[in-house]
């Protein structure tokens, strides 16, 4: 039975899932190792999808033919659009997941997708020959050939939970760690290191005092993720409001000494943009009060997510805590919040296939690489699923770069930055923001997923006519001029000043605070209809139109971008020899192993002297 | 930073400061071009010859010049490329190379010439590790100005403009980052003000360059008047009460005498304008060509007045320029005291000197006048100056892109396109400083904000 399987995925997190069923969509003979399949795309901590930037990676994994922006439509029981206040750009969507309805409906497609077996078990070593990858070995099933693997193993390697001083194995609350896989990949010369994440606690929901609460509901109109996703009329079940106060404080400031955290049994690095409470309240002793979110966890659930106090101190501060918060004056705690250190692989010994650079054939994916979110990990799932297809295959690897994707941002970030906490997606980390949108992710993707076989002729026409239109818009605006006996009229109803002698159209957009669906009306009948096909397409014209000096400034920079990303260096460069670059970019270029000049020039510590000596070396 | 083979770049290739000859350097595709523009000669420009003429930029005539130009690739730099030689004068220098980037050129970074000669084949492969050596050296050099690595106060002063931008970067990044019921969202007009206060630091470091470039160069100073006021004849008193400085190449130009004289710490480089007033474009008419230039190339403006003939209407000049000036009120022997004392009135409030410069009197009062207003310049410049011409260019850029960005929050742009000129001015600073990275405004972020669920 030698190669019954040829890709393996170990771990059926929301990066396991994406991987596994890419490569088995991509003809893959493919087996998902789990240890439970019930708990194959279990929601560890919020009961969301989406936010900020995390939007951007759930459009993009649709664009690609991944799963979660789908299955969130389909089972979200909230929609919100985030950032409407702002630019365009920085629009992003969140959604509150009934988290049962969303695991079952993954494990449904896992369950169904052909080429794809599951079986519940543990991975406890990797087998390899000739720097190559051939087989997983695990507890109840012995070694299993393969030609590729994906480790995506969450939190589960080593996992180590701390309740105030309690400290226990675990890879998630109730679940078992993995043990033996990281000392496996420690010995065929992977490192590993710790980090740390949290969640809060969860409470009873009918111990809610909800008088004393703000309710707070999704959007009205709301907008689905996947571009693919027709028919949409989710429910909106909301979310409640309040706060924590100097009592808060109080209580927690007394339990301090008791804190894994301050108290040093926790070691490893914790992301700092979702601190827990106790590092707000120290760190930030000023404030009076923080705001806390309770956000149910599934449709009629009675077990409510206390976002905003992700915490480690003991149960009993916890609990006493959460009682001085208005209306949670009698909450009852189903579960406690908790702390969790894991084993993680610094992410500089990957290439951006997400293969790893000692073992070929050997992927790595999720928070394993040191991220922390749902969303990044499918991400790179995805990503790492496509490549472990293409490499048994013998195909060209598939990758993204940051001007292209903010998955492509992720990765870059990861392997030229190899951060040392856990690793969240920011729209600021994106330098191309402003062409990497939500609305557009499936223009400036769909044409890859489609490459691969990942989308269908349908979608693919979709996206293509939609880029169509927006253009033959922009062309309309740019070369129809409105006479003043048109325009003043509606100039005047908005408050704006009149023109006396005939103005493009594109002009007039381009006043500050003007929407085009005042000009809507001057567009031709069929091209109007063209446009209006397709709900936001108006939106997106008035972006290309309004920032186009803006937008061609990205365009050009990214211009000078693929220029250095085109750049390649042999993986066998010996640094060592290189006199002309500083010690400490010898150093970091050894261990990096950038692929491109691009690559190099991101690492820190690398100058852009460094590049240049380099540049010119590689051009002998 | 990458190779960029494409654009035409122009640098002194001798090194700066007075000398028989100095030598500007053209590289890349259009250089010819350029040079055609600024050089007229009754023999055209051949391959490898080397031809007399004279150089011209957009205001007029700047300098007689030898150029030689050598056609790709058989050129020191595999390109096209063109060495003009010209008197060795910085203020000659500067216009050429200022007229060759008007004309599409780019100043050339730190080896750049180099580099180019090694990437075109122009050197076997023995030389090529000097080659990387003198660019690292070169550019290593920019980089211990950068990083926290700049010392004293220029160093401090510096770092504090740009962690001011990098404070608004984060402001602004924070409400694109995280949602709103998390943080307070900062007004408009507030941020308009900080990048103001930031861009007016950034402005009084511009210009103290022309500080640091005096005390490099020498003060500019242009002695203008209406005819027979007596700019010769003082011209010619400096020369007989000061110590003169032998410049190498006296008369840098055929239509001014140049002469230098040191007082104190100062050299001073005294322009005699007397011959082009009999030229069209007399300093009378001001607003044309090399008055104009010499206006605003001056660093002190010795502007002569006979006070004998002293009409109401005195020449109007431009704040700008009207700060540089010296008043110096001529002849004064022969003024009857309460022509003395009415003319004190006329100028109260402007720094201004009797002399006679027939008679030698008052030249020193009007040399430590001078001395006075060039410490001045140094007070303003709060004692720390920039020198380099690599940082004024820089800040130059970093507060154009503060202004754009003002505009963008003016017209209620939103932020994350308010963002892209802010990130712009950084990328400027960097030059000075080392880049600003991504993380160095989410460390910002981080320390400054209490956020995250």
């Amino acid at each position: 039975m030698k190669h019954a399987f040829e890709n393996i995925v170990v771990g059926g997190g929301h990066a396991g899932v994406e991987a596994a069923l890419v490569s088995a969509r991509m003809d893959i003979n493919t087996l998902l190792i789990t240890m439970e399949k019930t708990a194959i795309a279990r929601m560890s901590c919020n009961p969301a999808i989406g936010g900020l930037a995390k939007g951007h990676l759930v459009a993009e994994i649709d664009a690609l033919g991944g799963e979660m922006a789908k299955v969130i439509d389909i089972t979200g029981i909230q929609f919100k659009m985030l950032n409407r206040s702002k630019g365009r750009a920085v629009w992003s969507p969140r959604a509150q997941a009934d988290k049962n309805q969303y695991s079952l409906e993954i494990q449904k497609r896992v369950m169904n997708q052909d080429n794809l077996s599951v079986i519940e078990d543990i991975a406890t070593k990797i087998v390899v020959e000739n720097s190559r990858i051939v087989a997983v070995e695990t507890i109840n099933h012995g070694s299993i050939p393969c030609k590729t693997a994906i480790i995506t193993a969450g939190t589960f390697l080593n996992g180590l939970i701390h309740i105030g001083m309690d400290q226990f194995s675990g890879g998630r609350l109730d679940e078992k760690s993995a043990v033996g896989l990281t000392e496996s990949l420690n010995k065929i010369g992977i490192k590993s290191g710790r980090l740390k994440t949290g969640t809060p606690p969860r409470i009873k929901a009918d111990t809610i005092d909800y008088t004393k609460v703000l309710p707070q509901y999704g959007d009205k109109d709301p907008i689905p993720f996947s571009f693919q996703t027709e028919r949409f009329s989710p429910k909106n079940i909301p979310c409640y409001i309040t706060h924590t106060t100097k009592t808060t404080h109080e209580i927690l400031y007394r339990g301090l000494d008791r804190s894994p955290l301050y108290s040093g049994k926790i070691r490893g690095v914790g992301p700092r943009y979702c601190p827990s409470i106790e590092d707000k309240i120290v760190r930030f002793g000023d404030r009076n009060s923080h705001q806390i979110f309770l956000e149910p966890e599934w449709e009629n659930a009675n077990q409510v997510y206390v976002n905003g106090f992700s915490t480690s101190l003991p149960l009993d501060i916890q609990l006493r805590g959460l009682r001085s918060i208005p209306g949670l004056e009698n909450a009852e705690i189903i579960k406690p919040g908790y702390a969790i250190e894991y084993d993680y692989f610094p992410s500089y010994q990957l290439k951006r296939t997400l293969e790893t650079k000692l073992i070929g054939g050997l992927f790595l994916a999720g928070q394993v690489n040191g991220t922390s979110g749902y969303e990044e990990a499918a991400a790179l799932g995805l990503v790492a699923g496509i490549n472990a297809a293409l490499n048994i295959r013998e195909e060209k690897p598939f990758f993204l770069d940051r001007s292209e994707a903010y998955i492509g941002v992720l990765i870059d970030d990861l392997i030229t930055k190899s951060p040392n906490e856990p690793y969240r997606m920011f729209t600021s980390s994106a330098e191309y923001r402003l062409l990497l949108r939500f609305d557009n992710a499936d223009m400036r993707l769909s044409h890859k997923g489609h490459l691969l076989g990942l989308i269908n002729d349908h979608y693919f026409k979709t996206a293509n006519t939609k880029r169509a239109t927006i253009k033959a818009a922009i062309n309309f605006l740019e070369s129809t001029t409105v006479c003043p006996a048109d325009i003043n009229p509606i100039l005047q109803n908005q408050n704006e000043s009149t023109i006396h002698s005939g103005v493009l159209l594109q002009k007039i957009l381009c006043r500050p605070g003007f929407h085009i669906s005042a000009l809507l009306s001057f567009f031709p009948a069929d091209l109007l209809s063209r446009i209006r096909q397709y709900k936001g397409l108006d939106d997106q014209i008035e972006i290309d139109v309004k920032y186009k000096g803006y937008i061609h400034r990205q365009i050009k920079q990214i211009d000078r971008f693929k220029r250095q990303e085109s750049l390649r260096i042999p993986g066998s460069l010996d640094y060592s020899n290189i006199k002309s670059i500083t010690k400490e970019a010898r150093e970091k270029l050894h261990k990096f192993r950038p692929e491109t000049i691009g690559q190099a020039s991101r690492i820190p510590g690398v100058s852009p002297s460094d590049i240049t000596s380099l540049m010119i070396l590689l051009k002998r | 930073m990458g190779v960029e083979n494409k654009s035409t770049i122009v640098a002194l290739s001798t090194p700066g400061g007075f000398g028989g000859i100095a030598v500007v350097r053209l590289s890349g595709d259009k250089s010819f071009e350029i040079i055609q523009n600024l050089f007229k000669s009754k023999q055209q420009l051949r391959h490898r010859l080397a031809i007399f003429g004279r150089l011209y930029d957009k205001n007029g005539y700047i300098d007689t010049a030898i150029v030689t130009y050598f056609k790709a690739p058989n050129s020191y730099t595999g390109e096209n490329l063109v060495e003009i030689s010209l008197h060795g004068s910085p203020f000659l220098c500067d216009l050429i190379i200022t007229a060759c980037k008007q004309e599409g050129a780019r100043g050339a970074a730190p080896g750049e010439f180099t580099q180019r000669a090694f990437l075109n084949g122009k050197m076997d492969l023995s030389q090529a590790e000097g080659v990387a050596d003198i660019i690292y050296s070169a550019s290593r050099s920019a980089q211990t100005a950068s990083a926290g690595l700049l010392e004293g106060k220029f160093g401090e002063i510096i770092s504090n403009i740009k962690s001011a931008v990098v404070d608004i970067v984060s402001v602004l990044e924070l409400e694109l980052d995280f949602q709103e019921e998390e943080i307070q969202i900062t007004p408009k007009d507030e941020i308009i003000k900080q990048i103001n206060a930031v861009s007016a630091k950034i402005e009084a470091l511009i210009n103290s360059y022309d500080y640091g470039k005096i005390c490099r160069e020498g003060v500019v100073c242009p002695i203008i008047g209406p005819p027979n006021s007596g700019k010769s004849s003082l011209f010619n008193a400096f020369l007989k009460e000061e110590r003169v400085i032998v410049s190498p190449s006296p008369g840098t130009t055929r239509d001014f005498i140049e002469e230098s004289i040191r007082v104190g710490d100062y050299q001073f480089r005294l322009i005699d304008t007397a011959g082009i007033r009999d030229t069209d474009d007399s300093i009378e008419s001001a607003g044309v060509s090399k008055s104009k230039d010499l206006l605003n190339k001056g660093n002190i403006i010795l502007y002569v007045i006979d006070i004998s003939e002293l009409k109401a209407n005195v020449l109007q000049l431009s704040d700008e320029i009207s700060e540089k000036v010296i008043y110096i009120l001529n002849k004064s022997d022969l003024a009857k005291p309460h022509l003395i004392s009415k003319v004190k009135k006329q100028f109260a409030g402007q720094q201004h000197y009797f002399c006679s410069a027939k008679y030698l009197t008052g030249i020193h009062e009007i040399t430590s006048g001078m001395v006075k207003k060039i410490e001045r310049l140094r007070q303003e410049s709060e004692s720390v100056f920039i020198t380099r011409l690599r940082h004024k260019e820089a800040l130059d850029m970093a507060r154009k892109s503060l202004m754009k960005s003002v505009d963008s929050a003016t017209a209620d742009n939103p932020s994350e396109i308010i963002v892209i000129d802010l990130r712009e001015a950084l990328d400027r600073l960097g030059a000075i400083l080392g880049k600003t990275t991504n993380e160095d405004i989410l460390n910002n972020i981080f320390s400054h904000f209490c956020i995250g669920k």
